[in-house]
């Protein structure tokens, strides 16, 4: 299974597509840092002329957890991406070049095989992921004028990053499962459609959490269960933005913060969710001619 | 016990093609030819046998293992027909992994790493990029890859589409010198003289169906065939072990002609009729039937008898 893993990786660093987004990211992280910069900088003017009352405070938070809520959000995004791309080919693709037959004749069990894939392709995408969520909060706190910066424990951001990663997780799983049985083509198009609507899922959700109607919460809750990825964006923000100090939690509003709070049991839930689609990817390649 | 058995083997894909309902039993240290024109089943067998594809019904059983079983591809080695090869990985990094794969003792890797590259004869040149490999290259590097983990047996599918004939002969070398090691080599191919230079048994295979199988010399001479040579037309009347004559071609003095015999005894017996008739011969040259003949000959034959039993 290691070898498998092992081989996986290698050929994603391999590849030049890997340089790509390396460089890419970089350029995002730049960009990102530079309006933090001059949000930083033009900032401490908020408020009737730069008297710092508690109104200007709390509007300057606002601001600046909408910002770190932006970076973040364009982050898991991107990952979300890679993840798709990374997984959906995983398999069909070494079947119909046919490199898969080579790999499967070892004496290696098609269960060791994806499961091989799978690990190579989380540890890949986690460790991505793990990286960007810092490199985007240490920008925001580092860069960012002395009112930018968010009282952010470190326990909050490890208890974040650890449900951000759920993410990438789930999506490679979903991505594999889809992989054994349909082509690449297909099965990118099958988890970007479905992962636009876990997002439009989760819209409605805070919608209806705003206006309090039930009927739409139950809507983001479904489209939650069926594909836990929005959720799991949320329950991040909700953890980081969760300021102990302030009565009025952070998190309250905004387009890239969250208003509903996903339980606890979402987050597990997404985990299980997410081995249980390993699970099922192995069946349903078991028995699949290759 | 057998290296490979099978029985009733089938696999079809949603009803069509594939291959149906064979037996076979290969031995220990023989070459195995599997032969049959394109599209007769050869590929979709031997993926069959390596668990790549799910067999419809029927058994099969790789040096006692019920094939699809990890512990049935322990001893094997496999060259595929479309042999693609991850091209970011050097040529050795492929033998590498696959070593880990078939849990080589790290310590014995390198040695033997080197000893199969040298075996297929791309020492040197087993540290490129396989993506900057020619088609023959990507071919002798699966073969490397094939015979990595020192296989009982070995399942070659047309093992030199993409070589010249040096390769050709050097592939021939490689299977040979296997069998002298006691392996068994399965060797698929739609060419005759591929498999009549080194098939000790061989089966014949034709739209699914298995045909005849049995040692390469029984079933080549269905007939024996010669080409000879005269100064001039074949005036006597030829024995009742003659089936059939035709002229070839004439050419000035000389005559050509193609003859036919019930089998290759009769080839001693003919020419010696010939020369005792005061008909000079210029060249006697036996003629191997051709891969189609030899095919429509165990194919009509099949048919016959599948007539005569109903
Ligand atoms: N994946 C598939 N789906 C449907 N039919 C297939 C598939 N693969 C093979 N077949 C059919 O099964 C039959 C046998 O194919 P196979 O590839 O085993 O032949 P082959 O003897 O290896 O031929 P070749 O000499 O061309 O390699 C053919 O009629 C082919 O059309
Ligand atoms: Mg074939």
């Amino acid at each position: 299974m290691w070898t498998i893993s092992k081989l996986t990786f290698k050929e994603i660093i391999s590849k030049r597509i890997f340089l790509i987004t390396i460089i890419m990211t970089l350029v995002f992280l730049a960009l990102y840092g530079t309006a933090i910069y001059f949000a930083g900088k033009e900032g401490t003017q908020v408020g009737p002329n730069g008297v710092q009352g508690t109104e200007t405070i709390l509007v300057q938070q606002f601001i600046s957890s909408q910002l770190l809520g932006v970076g973040l959000y364009f982050s898991s995004f991107i990952t979300a991406l890679l993840a798709i791309l990374s997984s959906v080919s995983a398999i069909s693709g070494e079947v119909s070049s046919h490199q898969i037959d080579t790999w499967l004749m070892r004496p290696i069990s098609r269960a060791q095989f994806v499961w091989g894939k799978f690990v190579g392709l989380a540890l890949i995408m986690i460790a991505y992921a793990v990286v960007l969520f810092f490199s985007i909060i240490l920008l925001h706190q580092g860069i960012g004028k002395e009112w930018m910066e968010l009282d952010i424990q470190p326990m909050q951001m490890i208890k974040a990053v650890s449900v951000f990663v759920i993410q990438p997780f789930v999506l490679i799983a979903f991505g594999l499962l889809l992989s054994t049985r349909m082509t690449t083509l297909n099965a990118g198009i099958v988890s970007i459609v479905l992962y636009g609507a876990a997002f439009i899922g989760g819209f409605i959700e805070q919608f209806g959490a705003l206006i309090e109607k039930a009927a739409l919460v139950n809507i983001g809750v479904i489209t939650s269960l069926i594909f836990p990825i929005d959720s799991m964006y949320r329950k991040m923000t909700m953890i980081l933005f969760d300021s102990i100090d302030n009565p009025l939690s952070l998190a309250q509003g905004g387009m890239f913060t969250s208003v509903s709070n996903p339980s606890n049991v979402m987050v597990w839930y997404a985990v299980v969710y997410g081995i249980v689609v390993v699970f099922l990817s192995i069946y349903s390649f078991k028995k699949r001619d290759v | 016990m057998n290296v490979i058995q099978t029985n009733s083997l089938t696999k079809t894909y949603n009803g069509k093609g594939g291959i149906s309902d064979v037996t076979l039993s290969v031995g220990e240290g023989i070459v195995y030819g599997f032969l049959g024109p394109n599209g007769s089943g050869k590929s979709t067998f031997v993926r069959t046998l390596l668990g790549l594809l799910q067999p419809t019904s029927g058994e099969g059983y790789i040096l006692g293992e019920p094939i699809g079983t990890t512990k049935s591809r322990e001893k094997v080695g496999y060259l595929p027909e479309l042999f693609r090869y991850p091209d970011w990985l050097t040529g050795k990094q492929l033998l590498e992994a696959h070593a880990e794969l078939c849990k080589i003792p790290v310590r014995q890797r390198k040695k033997r790493i080197e000893e199969v590259v040298e075996l297929v004869g791309m020492t040197g040149r087993e540290k490129g990029r396989i993506s900057g490999f020619s088609k023959g290259m990507s071919q002798r590097i699966g073969l490397a890859c094939a015979i990595l983990n020192d296989p009982k047996v070995v399942f070659l599918d047309e093992p030199t589409s993409a070589l010249d004939p040096i390769g050709r002969k050097d592939v021939r070398d490689l299977m040979l010198y296997l069998r002298d090691q006691g392996k068994t080599v399965f060797l698929n191919s739609h060419l005759l003289y591929e498999v009549e230079s080194v098939c000790d048994h061989v089966s014949i295979v034709h739209q699914g169906d298995m045909i005849v199988q049995g040692p390469w010399r029984e079933l080549m001479m269905i007939e024996a065939q010669i080409e000879i040579v005269t100064d001039q037309p074949i005036s006597v009347p030829m024995p009742t072990f003659v089936t059939h004559v035709e002229k070839i071609k004439e050419e000035e003095a000389r005559t050509r002609w193609g003859i036919q015999l019930e089998n290759e005894d009769d080839i001693p017996k003919i020419i010696q009729y010939l020369s005792s008739n005061g008909i000079a011969l210029y060249e006697v040259k036996p003629i191997t039937p051709h891969l189609e003949d030899v095919f429509m000959h165990w194919v009509n034959q099949k048919k016959e008898s599948a007539y005569v039993d109903h």
